[in-house]
């Protein structure tokens, strides 16, 4: 591994990206041409990572002609993520009429002002999110498309996504490559640099950054994940490995505990002989 | 022998016997006396609660598609009514224009992504142990996990099978980790079972897989064929459908029963393994 790379991705989480770019492609393809019947990619653009790697791979499996990109600031993204995305746009060749450029401001301030008086911070970045999510779609259903999330493994599986926003996508192509590996991808097929070296942040509010909020490094939250689901390891192995305090790895734990319900359908009480939920096994492709 | 490698549509019987039908054709074409198909190639293999639902359908598609065998041996994979309301993940043995015979997997697999045994009911080693006959040889067949257990293609291989096939749905894991045309953990590992099992009971194994997308897996094809003497015949591609076919020269199976110890069984070991 090359030292720049191992600045990216911890050594036991290295990709072989060749080969995991053109797998998600294959599958990215054939779900949305075969099983959904559809053709275009409807993917939102942050100007982050996870975002640039969905649309390279949208652009690889359908062609940069079905890959629509929509760029969807707020007053609190940074000028220079969408001066990124438009650089991701540029190198995936995507043609101009498949890029579009749609403020969320006024929407997203109607909606919370709507709520009155009890608007919080943590609120407004929800609008914000299912704003984006309410738009993405819309598009997906006037173009014939399917909403392409972003979502990487570790913001799935600690539940740091918005329900019915991020969250409310058609499909997550790399939901099972942690932040780290995605960042390799997208060094390793070429995507602007500054794009998989910036801090991760949803830019929900001014100076938002993931890592200040979560409390730890994308690299070692990916580690900590790796060891406790991949492997199964215990809590004190982890934190003795990794020499990061105890209290740290149990916090990681617990989140992941406490967002389930994220990762869930919504609950449906039983009432009837077979009801939506455990009762409901049949498989997704059905008929 | 021919080895059908194809993708089947999760609970669609019709359209999998129709993929079927176009296999059986080139199949006769190239004059295989032996094809095989994938397991639960019919219905398609994470059917969940579909189990119970395919089984009419499953019955009608082996029906038509037997009536156009003549001489030569298909193997397909089906969900069979076993009883009233009791379902088992099966493969059937097709040949002069008929269903010749069924038998059904042994071990039903219940962990990670797998859940056999909470809707299949288990095959009996004394009714389902096989030996079907073409016109050149004695075959026996089982189904994937089975080939994760010493005694089905043990057993298979005394009772007289020359050829063991095994219909499987293998899934893909550890992509993200595999070199760029390296092999998957799992394909190195099915490779070295295979050939312990050939070298173990002296027979020919084909192992005949699933490729291609069924919800959020994805079967990695390869199928292959392994000679009595552990070598390999025949491999097909990972994960694109294939049509192999391979010549085998069952004399193999008699030099290499002369010079093993396949016969020998002790009974004691089972009645160790019974008592723990």
């Amino acid at each position: 591994m090359t030292p720049e790379l191992e600045e990216i991705v911890p050594a036991e989480l290295r990709l072989n990206t060749a080969r995991v770019s053109a797998f998600l492609a294959r599958r990215l393809a054939l779900y949305v041409n075969e099983y959904a019947g559809r053709t275009k990619a409807i993917v939102g653009l942050s100007g982050g990572v996870d975002s640039a790697v969905v649309a390279y791979l949208s652009a690889k499996a359908l062609g940069p002609e079905n890959t629509h990109l929509y760029l969807l600031p707020s007053s609190s993204t940074p000028p220079e993520d969408m001066e990124d995305a438009k650089a991701v746009v540029e190198r995936l060749r995507i043609p101009e009429g498949n890029c579009r450029e749609v403020s969320i401001e006024k929407h997203t301030m109607d909606l919370a002002s709507s709520l009155g008086k009890r608007q919080d911070r943590l609120t407004v970045a929800n609008i914000k999110a299912r704003v984006r999510m309410i738009l993405l779609h819309g598009f997906a259903s006037v173009l014939g498309g399917l909403v392409i999330g972003t979502g990487d493994k570790s913001e799935i599986t600690i539940g740091y996504f918005t329900k019915f926003g991020d969250g409310g996508a058609d499909l997550f192509p790399i939901g099972d490559l942690y932040k780290s590996q995605v960042r390799q991808i997208a060094a390793e097929v070429d995507l602007p640099e500054r794009v998989y070296r910036k801090m991760p942040s949803p830019a929900l509010w001014e100076g938002q950054s993931a890592e200040s909020e979560l409390g730890i490094d994308y690299p070692t939250l990916d580690r900590i994940l790796y060891r406790r689901f991949d492997l199964w390891w215990d809590e004190k192995s982890i934190a003795a490995d990794l020499e990061v305090p105890l209290a740290t790895v149990e916090r990681i734990v617990q989140q992941v505990k406490r967002t389930q319900h994220k990762r869930y359908p919504p609950e449906v009480f039983k009432l009837s002989l077979r009801s939506h939920g455990s009762d409901w096994r049949y498989p997704r492709e059905w008929g | 022998m021919g080895l059908a490698q194809i993708s089947s549509k999760i609970g669609n019987v019709r359209e999998n016997a129709k993929r079927h039908a176009e296999v059986m054709k080139k199949a006769g074409e190239d004059k295989a006396d032996l094809t095989c198909f994938p397991e639960l190639s019919l219905p398609g293999y994470s059917l969940k609660d579909l189990a119970y639902e395919v089984v009419d359908d499953c019955q009608v598609a082996l029906t038509s598609l037997a009536r156009r065998t003549e001489g030569q041996r298909v193997m397909c994979g089906y969900v069979k009514q076993d009883a009233l309301g009791l379902v088992q993940n099966s493969a059937a043995v097709m040949g002069d224009g008929k269903v010749l015979g069924t038998t059904s997997k042994f071990f039903l697999p219940t962990y990670g992504l797998f859940e056999e045994l909470r809707y299949f009911v288990p095959g009996d080693p004394k009714t389902d142990l096989r030996v079907f006959e073409s016109a050149k040889c004695r075959f026996g067949v089982i189904i994937c996990e089975d080939a994760w257990h010493p005694e089905p293609i043990q057993a298979l291989a005394r009772l007289g099978a020359e050829i063991v096939f095994c219909l499987a749905s293998s899934p893909a894991r550890g992509i993200s980790r595999a070199e760029p045309d390296g092999e998957l953990p799992i394909e190195s590992q099915w490779l070295s079972l295979l050939k312990a099992h050939a070298l173990m009971s002296n027979v020919f194994i084909a192992f005949v897989n699933r490729v291609g997308p069924e919800d959020d897996e994805f079967f990695w094809g390869g199928s292959t064929v392994v000679s009595p003497g552990g070598e390999t015949l025949a491999r097909a591609k990972r994960d694109e459908a294939d049509w192999v076919t391979v010549d085998i020269d069952l004399d193999e199976v008699k030099r290499a029963r002369r010079f093993s110890s396949f016969r020998d069984y002790r009974a004691e070991f089972h009645e160790v393994l019974r008592d723990l």
